[in-house]
């Protein structure tokens, strides 16, 4: 059946400015209005979301821990908290949003899946809910992407799923997106489990939704052991969907301040980072209005970063809302602070972080003299294992690194 | 001229019962002295209309060809100014056609929607596509096209719920643009059973001229549509062959030249589908 509209708002309004949108062709309309109206029967049906709590809880691992970090509270002079999201079954908090999408899937009676993938997490976890669920899975990478998050893409082959990579482009997320998009044209009939909080309407509104519970979670457990709210919250944005989960947990406390941390790269320059709020301005990129890294004639600019899932020229919409809105800020970490961030929190606490998450705890390190003696909860939206590769290479250049 | 230019070929197709060929042409494909070469080799071999597009970095709603093609257009230098030039040279030539410009969005509103819209009306152009803005964003631009006087055209797809097609239809002048069957363009493909349904539920709900377009690749396709609509509309197929006809020039030989002569060759070809 085909639908003539949209039941809820397509836009992320702040005053008179408003971001997000539904900018797709029209040949994708009819899957976006069918994606919506089985969202909005999803949020209504008990039954839907009692089996989506079941398999957090009892599949990916949830609740997950929010851990007060005293050594490196110590070490930074800031009281600093992490929420443990690295571990979520395959060790992101994409799982949260790919088994929602998947059940969604389901519940369309669709049999297959489409999905991007930047540093492979989103893959991994779109594989993995497609195993679980019984769909097929396809996930489009870039080239660059792929080889140097190889891990990753041996992982998702071993759970089935059949991963296109993309040459085409800057071979990135961006381009990934790109292919995701134009596979979904020609196959109405799967599904297209989008990664991050962009998109065209519904998906910034959808990801967001499935990806609150983290902010829900840490805003009970924090006030739990610390007996009050945290001063700010912080996490790396790429697209944007950790932040957003953690975000919305704390919006309407109006005393925790609200930072997103975005890839600096190795640079200010155009093509040198992935700043958007910085070096960007509003633009229309996959569907939706929102901050754009583009050139003066309108063309999307290559980005660069150490981090492959933080690798991406726009950012979600509700991003771009909350900052117009002067609710929450954002601020960018280079590749070098985000190694900081990453070395410390391994020699003082354990802990291999993603290197997306690591430009979170590189800000917090950074600012650590403006931040002494406030509390700050980083989202650790995810584990570094898949990038060892990266980081050695970057930390150890002087030895062999050939391994054993 | 602007709009009316548009809605002048397209009134009279439609009155006499005609389809024309609306060749798509990415503008700066080989640069921009080899487009202008092919806009007055497709005038001169009939072509009714013509759909310039302004080549763009993330092309989601095109195939491998005509991404190619943009991207060969960026690596040539074409900027937007340029195009506008492009098509002031193009008329100050004595070029006819009627012009759509063809640009995703980010382009047009990166740039302000009313100084783009003016800039391309002022040069020539009559009319304006955007593939990635559907009717539920048209408030973006509409303001900007109708200050420019500039042909806003929308699309409908088969699956197109038919308010929507009635609403396309009032939003559009000179013609709305009709795609054949899903899927992204260059995608091979007859117009089938289905396509000829749609086609005749589009042309129930509203009396816009139709162009018909994706998937029409030689004189049998435009032969299929014909009969539904006033524009055939040819895009891939067409940018694919004068790139090929570049490719095989000898380097003794006037590239835009031999370009211009493979379009018209295949605009002629086309235009044999069009023959009772």
């Amino acid at each position: 059946m085909s639908h003539e509209r949209f039941e809820r708002p397509t836009r992320f309004a702040a005053g008179e400015e408003s971001f997000g949108g539904v900018f797709a062709p029209e040949t994708l309309m009819d899957n976006l209005f069918a994606l919506e109206a089985a969202w909005i029967a999803a949020g209504e049906d008990e039954s839907f979301g009692a089996e989506l709590t079941r398999l957090l809880e009892t599949y990916a691992g949830r609740p997950t821990p929010t851990y007060h970090a005293r050594r490196l509270s110590e070490a930074w002079g800031v009281d600093l908290w992490l929420k443990r999201e690295d571990l979520l079954h395959t060790g992101a908090h994409k799982l949260n949003n790919t088994l929602g999408q998947c059940l969604l899937a389901c519940s369309m009676g669709k049999k297959r899946i489409l999905a991007e993938t930047g540093a492979g997490q989103h893959g991994v976890a779109s594989a993995t809910a497609a195993a679980l669920l019984g769909l097929e899975c396809v996930v489009y990478m870039g080239a660059l992407d792929a080889a140097r998050q190889a891990p990753n893409v041996d992982r998702m082959r071993l759970l089935g799923a059949e991963v296109c990579i993309v040459e085409h482009g800057q071979r990135t997320l961006k381009d990934a997106i790109n292919e995701a998009l134009r596979a979904w044209v020609t196959d109405p009939e799967a599904h297209y489990v989008l990664g991050s909080a962009l998109g065209p309407h519904p998906f910034p509104s959808i990801v967001a939704g499935y990806q609150e519970i983290i902010g829900h979670e840490a805003r009970a457990q924090f006030l739990s052991a610390h007996g009050s709210l945290p001063d700010l919250a912080v996490a790396c944005v790429g697209g944007g969907s950790n932040a957003i989960g953690l975000f919305r947990g704390f919006v309407d406390d109006a005393s925790v301040e609200l930072v997103g941390v975005e890839a600096g790269g190795v640079g200010s320059e155009a093509g040198q980072h992935a700043a958007r709020f910085r070096g960007g301005r509003p633009g229309v990129l996959h569907g939706c209005l929102s901050y754009l890294l583009q050139d003066e004639d309108g063309q999307v600019q290559a980005t660069r970063s150490i981090s492959a899932g933080l690798d991406y020229p726009s950012v979600g919409p509700e991003h771009a809302a909350l900052r117009a809105a002067g609710r929450a800020r954002y601020e960018s970490a280079t590749d070098e602070e985000a190694l900081a961030g990453f070395k410390d929190l391994a020699a003082r606490e354990g802990i291999l972080a993603a290197l997306e998450s690591s430009h979170a705890l590189g800000w917090v390190r950074r600012e650590r003299e403006a931040l002494a003696g406030r509390s700050v909860l980083v989202n650790l939206s995810g584990r570094g294992d898949k990038d060892m590769a990266t980081i050695l290479e970057v930390l150890a250049p002087d030895q062999d690194g050939e391994g054993s | 001229m602007s709009a009316s230019r548009l809605e002048a070929v397209t009134t009279r197709l439609a009155q006499a019962g005609e389809c024309g060929i609306a060749p798509y042409v990415t503008a700066g494909d080989g640069g921009l002295g080899r487009t202008l070469a092919v806009l007055h080799a497709l005038e001169g071999a009939g072509a009714a209309c013509v759909e310039l597009g302004l080549p763009f970095s993330d092309p989601v709603a095109d195939g491998p060809l005509l991404q190619a093609a943009a991207l060969r257009s960026l690596d040539s230098g074409t900027t937007f100014e340029g195009v506008v030039d492009l098509i002031g040279r193009y008329r100050s030539a004595g070029g006819a056609l009627p012009i759509l410009a063809f640009s995703y969005a980010n382009p047009i509103l990166s740039r302000g929607a009313e100084e783009a819209c003016s800039r391309l009306a002022e040069a020539g152009a009559d009319g304006l596509l955007i593939p990635d803005l559907p009717v539920e964003e048209q408030a973006c631009i509409a303001g900007a096209v109708q200050a420019a006087d500039l042909a806003n055209v929308f699309f409908v797809t088969p699956t197109t719920a038919d308010a929507r097609i009635v609403r396309a239809a009032e939003l559009s002048r000179g013609f709305l643009y009709v795609i054949g069957r899903t899927g992204i363009t260059g995608t091979r493909t007859e117009l089938g059973r289905e396509g000829s349904e749609f086609l005749a539920r589009v042309r129930s709900l509203t009396t816009c001229p139709l162009g018909v377009g994706f998937g029409i690749n030689g004189p049998a396709e435009v032969a299929a549509v014909a009969p539904h609509a006033q524009l055939a509309i040819v895009g891939s197929a067409l940018v694919e062959h004068v790139h090929q006809a570049a490719l095989g020039s000898s380097p003794d030989q006037d590239i835009d030249a031999v370009c211009a002569r493979a379009a018209a060759n295949f605009l002629t070809q086309l235009r044999e589908g069009l023959k009772p």
